[in-house]
């Protein structure tokens, strides 16, 4: 019959009649319903339970320094002193121009690992590939830190910065004085970390890519390249902005491996990529078990409120970008969602 | 049966068995319970971590009760006090007003009980330069204030007339976390420079005007010994594990006393009395104690006025400013002075059970 093939209309085409089911079976409905039920649930009661005790936390002092402290630049929480207070700016600099650079190394090269693993690489070495990427997403965040520290700190000071410094140093992006750690090392360890994800999310993208037009492309004449540009990268776009986007989720959250190699300054804005300074995720991991008075731990708590609701306007923005991107084909070819 | 019966029964018997084990283990994890009082759950100063983790395996030798100990850093201790997650706090910093105020729970204060005695020590790497660099205390709030900036400075060569100094920068290093190392070092430096004292201000974190920040001590020691030109501080333990150059700081009398356990006792020889908070500071002696060394400092273990664990708490705190103290040496601390301890027994006594 037609039914065998066809997806039924509603799930009372499937019940047949209890007799042809058992105790289990019967009650395996209605449970896996409620656990459905239960598991989103209580997903969105964790997520609102903890922005509304952030929030609350952050109370303290919102009430005090109100919205004037995301563009404080102050943050001294040593009582008593001329500048004790607190705030964001700093911070929030730190957090845009880590994140900023690290996609901006990251994104082309995840898009050219995944090129290589999907169209370049002999068919033998892809799978080891592939492998091997992903295992850098494996690494602990805190061992990363430790070899940023350790092995990776020594040569930027060393080697990188000062050659860098030394073609590029009239821009005003490489000039200062280079202590190894800092801003740009912490730039290099959070494009190790964000490079996995984009390149296997983006990999994923392109192996949805239909042959058809691929082979009908090279058919027609085109290059590697061209089909690459013309077929493969307009297809897969909304895809590959949502594994940046993937990826800046990583960067933006990142704390243990960047407080381990960025310096622990409050320098002030300053366009140079080799001073030290701080991002809003590890400020808070290395300030808040030690915080020492309840104005700082409040301080800290609006800083947690301010990296959320960036975390929740950089997942609404990549939504709508996903949503506008995604290419139209006809059903015949398959759509991507 | 089938194997989605048999499936179906073993979940339900693992979940079951472990909602037991959470609901069965609860008490004797939790530090604040009133659970078994066979554990100690402690949390704090980096600087004694090294004294309790020797203390640990002896007093459950003695006592069969086993201490656990987090070393998260003195503000980190006194947050855990505060919020009673622990039984006892360790902190370098003695709690201020504030912090008094904030750790007492419906009318039930914490009390301070200073139990070891270290010292803060400035290390540095700098190639070309040997160990025990001659520094005093104004040179040294100016190269954390970021006035002095390469080793080669006139003021650095004038205390040290037979080393060559390269004219590296210097790069100073400090806690980006909250530790009592930096309470030490800045109550210090705090004594030395008036302009510390207004700007940068004594405390566990504070705003450091220059150098870069590291996590821990740990932190500390692999950024000072990868990084050519930077200067550190930390506790004389962690110094002596990490094989690093120390600085000798000159104290008033004018001399440059090695860190260690006779010049750290010359310098708690210079406490008249112990004042009724247990708050002691030693920093910067005076020139009437020729040999002390100058960044010494008292550790304390901080505990609520009412303990549910207070017979098995109060045991453990007797035992560590007696027996425990002949610990210390080995790892470079100094035991408590006699009036110290005289303090602490009745403080002691105080903490009651509830």
């Amino acid at each position: 019959m037609s039914s065998q093939s066809a997806t039924p209309a509603s799930p009372s085409a499937l019940r047949l009649s209890s007799a042809h089911h058992s105790f289990a079976d019967r009650l395996g409905d209605p449970a896996l319903r409620a656990l459905a039920w239960l598991a989103s649930g209580v997903a969105i009661v964790i997520l609102g339970a903890l922005a509304y005790k952030v929030f609350a936390l952050a109370g303290e002092s919102f009430s005090r320094y109100g919205l004037g402290f995301i563009t404080s630049e102050n943050w001294n929480p040593s009582q008593g002193t001329n500048g004790y207070g607190f705030g964001a700016a700093d911070f929030l600099f730190g957090t845009a121009v880590t994140s900023f650079f690290a996609l901006l190394i990251a994104a082309p090269v995840s898009i050219a690992i995944a090129l290589f693993l999907t169209e370049l690489a002999p068919r033998r070495i892809r799978r080891p590939v592939a492998t091997l990427v992903e295992l850098l997403a494996a690494i602990p965040s805190v061992v990363l830190g430790l070899w940023g520290l350790i092995v990776l700190a020594p040569m930027m000071r060393g080697t990188i910065e000062p050659a860098l410094q030394s073609v590029f140093g009239w821009l005003p992006l490489f000039s200062g004085t280079e202590t190894g750690l800092g801003m740009i090392t912490a730039i290099v360890i959070l494009t190790i970390m964000t490079v996995p994800i984009v390149s296997a999310v983006t990999r994923e993208v392109f192996a949805t890519v239909p042959t058809e037009l691929k082979e009908g492309a090279l058919a027609m004449g085109a290059t590697r390249w061209e089909m690459v540009r013309m077929v493969m990268l307009p297809y897969a776009r909304s895809g590959m902005v949502g594994a940046v986007i993937l990826g800046l989720g990583r960067a933006l959250g990142e704390a243990i491996a960047v407080t381990m190699v960025i310096g622990h300054t409050v320098n002030g804005l300053h366009p140079s990529l080799f001073a030290t300074g701080d991002t809003l995720a590890s400020r808070i991991a290395s300030e808040y078990q030690g915080a020492a008075t309840s104005l700082q731990i409040s301080s800290l708590a609006y800083l947690a409120a301010i990296l959320l609701v960036l975390a929740l306007i950089a997942n609404v923005v990549a939504r709508l970008i996903v949503r506008r991107t995604t290419v139209r084909l006809p059903v015949g070819l398959g759509a991507p969602n | 049966m089938s194997m989605r019966k048999i499936g179906a029964l073993a979940s339900a018997a693992a979940l079951a068995l472990g909602a037991a084990a959470c609901g069965s283990s609860k008490s004797s994890t939790s530090g604040g319970s009133t659970g078994s009082s066979k554990t100690l759950v402690g949390a704090g100063s980096t600087l004694v971590a090294p004294l309790v983790s020797v203390w640990q395996p002896e007093y459950l030798k003695e006592s069969g009760v086993s201490v656990a100990y987090s070393a998260i850093g003195s503000g980190g201790g006194i947050a855990q006090i505060t919020a009673r997650t622990v039984d006892f706090g360790a902190s370098d910093a003695p709690l201020t007003e504030d912090q008094f105020k904030e750790a007492t729970k419906e009318g039930v204060g914490v009390v301070q009980i200073p139990w070891a005695l270290g010292s803060v020590v400035a290390v540095y790497h700098v190639e070309g330069v040997p160990t025990h660099l001659k520094l005093t205390g104004p040179v040294l709030s100016e190269i954390y204030l970021g006035k002095i900036t390469t080793w080669n400075d006139p003021k650095i060569a004038a205390l040290n007339p037979g080393t060559t100094l390269p004219s590296t920068k210097i790069t100073p290093v400090y806690r980006s976390d909250g530790s009592g190392d930096t309470y030490a070092f800045t109550d210090y430096l705090s004594k030395i420079s008036p302009e510390w004292k207004s700007n940068v201000g004594n405390a566990t974190q504070v705003k450091f005007p220059a150098g870069v920040g590291a996590k821990g001590s740990s932190g500390i020691s692999a950024a000072v010994t990868s990084t050519n030109g930077s200067i550190g501080y930390l506790t004389l333990a962690y110094v002596l594990q990490g094989k690093l150059d120390d600085a000798l700081v000159q104290n008033a009398a004018g001399k440059y006393p090695v860190p260690g356990p006779a010049s750290i006792e010359a310098a708690s020889k210079t406490l008249k009395e112990v004042p009724s908070n247990n708050m002691i500071s030693i920093v910067n002696p005076p020139a009437t104690a020729p040999d002390a060394y100058p960044i010494s400092t008292f550790t304390y273990a901080l505990v609520p006025e009412k303990a549910p664990k207070a017979s098995t708490l109060k045991a453990f705190l007797k035992w560590a400013i007696t027996t425990g103290q002949k610990y210390g040496p080995k790892l470079d601390f100094v035991p408590i002075p006699a009036a110290v301890r005289a303090a602490d027994e009745a403080t002691i006594e105080k903490v009651e059970e509830g």
